[in-house]
């Protein structure tokens, strides 16, 4: 018991601070995205002009805003499941059956970061057809951003994803062994349906 | 061999797996053990692909409206004007609050928000009038599942993105099934205040109250004429129209009405990106899902089972019905449409059933499975927000799911329900 709390402090605090401070950056991304898109329908439509890198940038911002938020929501219990069985079952089984699905989610994160890694390393071979980092504003040579910094957006998301995972297996074996009330409440999720 | 994924999904689900992973683990599974670890990758690549859409865009931005509305109290006038027009009917707030989610549908597509916001603010005057509580919730819970059907709607711009439909033809095949549902309500509303004795909420207002409630309710229901009038007129796609809407909602609370604050918007932003994130990474797992289904030949198998049991439509309808009904009962509208809509789409247009109609019966099926007992999410929160059990809220909405089983079966007899203002705009052939 006291190793697995010993492992769960640290990842516990690194969770906590990683992801609020992925929740900013996700807060930032959608505010942007609407602007984007606000500049967009401006252009096109008031100034009949309209501009190549609204929409690619959205998208851009769409997909790290995934990458950041979905790690809370599934810390905070926020992703679908039926949890009805639940309600036939002995708890301990209950309980087993909990750290079952867990591992198995953490399988499939782990494959999905393997085949992530390799998608990303595909990304810098390829340049986004619209955005760009604008360095003649600083007199240097401007160029176009790879679509690795994009495919990145998903690898973050399954790394912080695999760091939530491994946190709710330590904190379901402490539950196992009857450490429950040693462990501090979790966010709940409060989403929409 | 491949097809045994759909059965092993089946049981990871029953078994309480989240569905993002459980549309990611059989698969995955199934292509692993029948040789073919190549199309694992493909998987992957196919949920990045899913989620990387700009026609997705549309879902954090019509969140991100429907929180910022929500916030900014627009809900409290929508309710004063419904209550300025149907008040003083006799079951005049059980009306009030039907017609309030009817227009609450028209600026948020998602019935757990109808349900927290109106159910919040009518239950406790219901049952201040002499409501009994588990009635007061069950009519919010019931009225609440028109928010998804009525444009704009959250499962109907994923559907139309799964199943590739127009998210425009979805939208305006929704209006009349919405407003039908609506109506239904009202008339069980009446049949039971008539038989119950239920008390009027107000007296008749004057027209100038009246007019005076529509004046103050006018910003708000000016959004789904910006959002369907922009989409109709082709001066939006419905990305650009929610992002419009959601500066409308931003502009409306923080400077017309004053009833939004710049410090609340961290948390909405914060709320609408992390539910956005969710239903994106299912989309974008509903996309790998589906590209198994077609390496499998699911629906040439599937199509063949349901062939055999009848070759009537209309029997097969009825039966589909039923499926949906049942799985509406257990899993929430969103996932069940990611899960059956590439699987039952396919079978259903190729017996000659239009695809716009075919998504409207699986939308309003699975919409009305939201407050259907077991597992509904709006009967745990009309639960939430009214103290009620949901045993007893389950009981007492059966009158009103009565009412949304009949308008689910003339919408799959009658297409022309939905199928005419398509049509007669041009968005269906």
């Amino acid at each position: 018991m006291t190793a697995l709390m010993g492992l769960l402090a640290p990842l516990q605090f690194i969770n906590d601070h990683v992801l609020r401070l992925g929740r900013a950056i996700g807060i930032v991304a959608i505010g942007l995205m609407v602007v984007c898109i606000l500049i967009q329908v401006f252009m096109r439509y008031v100034m009949n002009n309209a501009l190549p890198w609204p929409d690619e940038a959205a998208r851009f911002l769409m997909l790290w805003m995934t990458g950041l938020m979905a790690p809370s929501a599934y810390r905070r219990g926020g992703f679908v499941a039926i949890d009805m069985i639940e309600r036939f079952l002995p708890p301990r089984v209950v309980a087993g059956l909990a750290l079952f699905l867990l591992a198995l989610s953490l399988m499939v994160l782990i494959v999905g970061l393997q085949l992530s890694l390799k998608h990303v390393s595909s990304g810098w071979l390829f340049s986004s057809s619209s955005l760009w980092i604008p360095l003649d504003w600083i007199g240097a040579k401007s160029f176009k951003l790879k679509l690795a910094w994009m495919y990145m957006s998903l690898t973050v998301g399954i790394v912080l994803l695999i760091a939530v995972s491994a946190e709710l297996i330590l904190r379901q074996l402490i539950t196992m062994l009857g450490g429950g009330e040693r462990l501090t409440p979790l966010a709940v999720y409060e989403g929409a349906d | 061999m491949l097809v045994w994924f759909l059965p092993l999904f089946l049981l990871f689900l029953m078994v309480g797996l989240p569905v993002f992973f459980g549309m990611l683990a059989a698969p995955g599974i199934l292509l692993y053990l029948n040789g073919q670890e190549r199309d694992i990758g493909l998987l992957y690549r196919n949920v990045y692909n899913g989620m990387d859409s700009f026609p997705l865009m549309a879902i954090p931005f019509f969140m991100l409206a429907g929180e910022l509305m929500n916030r900014g109290g627009i809900t409290l006038r929508l309710v004063e004007f419904a209550q300025a027009m149907m008040g003083h009917f006799r079951g005049g707030l059980a009306h009030v609050s039907v017609l309030s989610s009817m227009l609450f549908a028209g600026l948020s597509g998602s019935a757990v928000a109808d349900t927290s916001a109106l159910g919040s603010m009518l239950i406790p005057a219901m049952e201040k009038q002499g409501y009994t509580r588990k009635f007061a919730a069950a009519i919010t819970a019931a009225s609440s599942v028109i928010g998804p059907i009525i444009p704009p709607s959250g499962i109907m711009i994923i559907y139309a993105y799964v199943m590739g439909e127009s998210v425009a033809a979805l939208f305006l095949a929704g209006i009349v099934p919405g407003i039908m549902v609506g109506l239904g309500l009202m008339v069980m509303v009446k049949v039971m205040a008539d038989k119950y004795d239920f008390p009027v909420a107000t007296r008749k207002y004057t027209w100038p109250e009246r007019g005076t409630a529509s004046l103050k309710a006018f910003f708000p229901l000016m959004t789904p004429v910006i959002i369907l009038g922009g989409i109709l007129a082709g001066v939006f796609t419905p990305t650009e129209a929610a992002a419009v809407a959601v500066a409308y909602a931003t502009v409306i609370g923080l400077f017309v009405l004053g009833t939004l604050k710049l410090r609340d918007l961290p948390d909405v932003l914060s709320r609408a990106a992390m539910t956005s994130a969710v239903v994106l990474l299912l989309v974008g797992a509903a996309m790998a899902f589906k590209t198994v289904v077609s390496l499998s030949h699911t629906p040439e198998i599937l199509a063949e089972f349901i062939l055999g049991l009848s070759q009537n439509p209309l029997i097969l309808l009825f039966l589909i019905n039923l499926l949906l009904f049942i799985v509406g009962m257990f899993l929430d509208a969103g996932p069940a449409i990611i899960i059956l809509g590439p699987i039952l789409g396919p079978i259903f247009v190729s017996l000659g059933v239009d695809p716009v109609h075919f998504a409207i019966i699986m939308s309003v099926n699975l919409t009305v499975g939201l407050a259907t007992p077991p597992m509904g999410l709006v009967l745990f929160v009309a639960s939430s927000v009214s103290g009620e059990k949901v045993e007893a809220i389950a009981r007492a909405i059966l009158p009103f799911l009565a009412v949304e089983v009949v308008v689910i079966f003339l919408i799959t007899y009658i297409p022309a329900i939905s199928m005419t203002i398509p049509r007669l705009t041009g968005f269906v052939n």
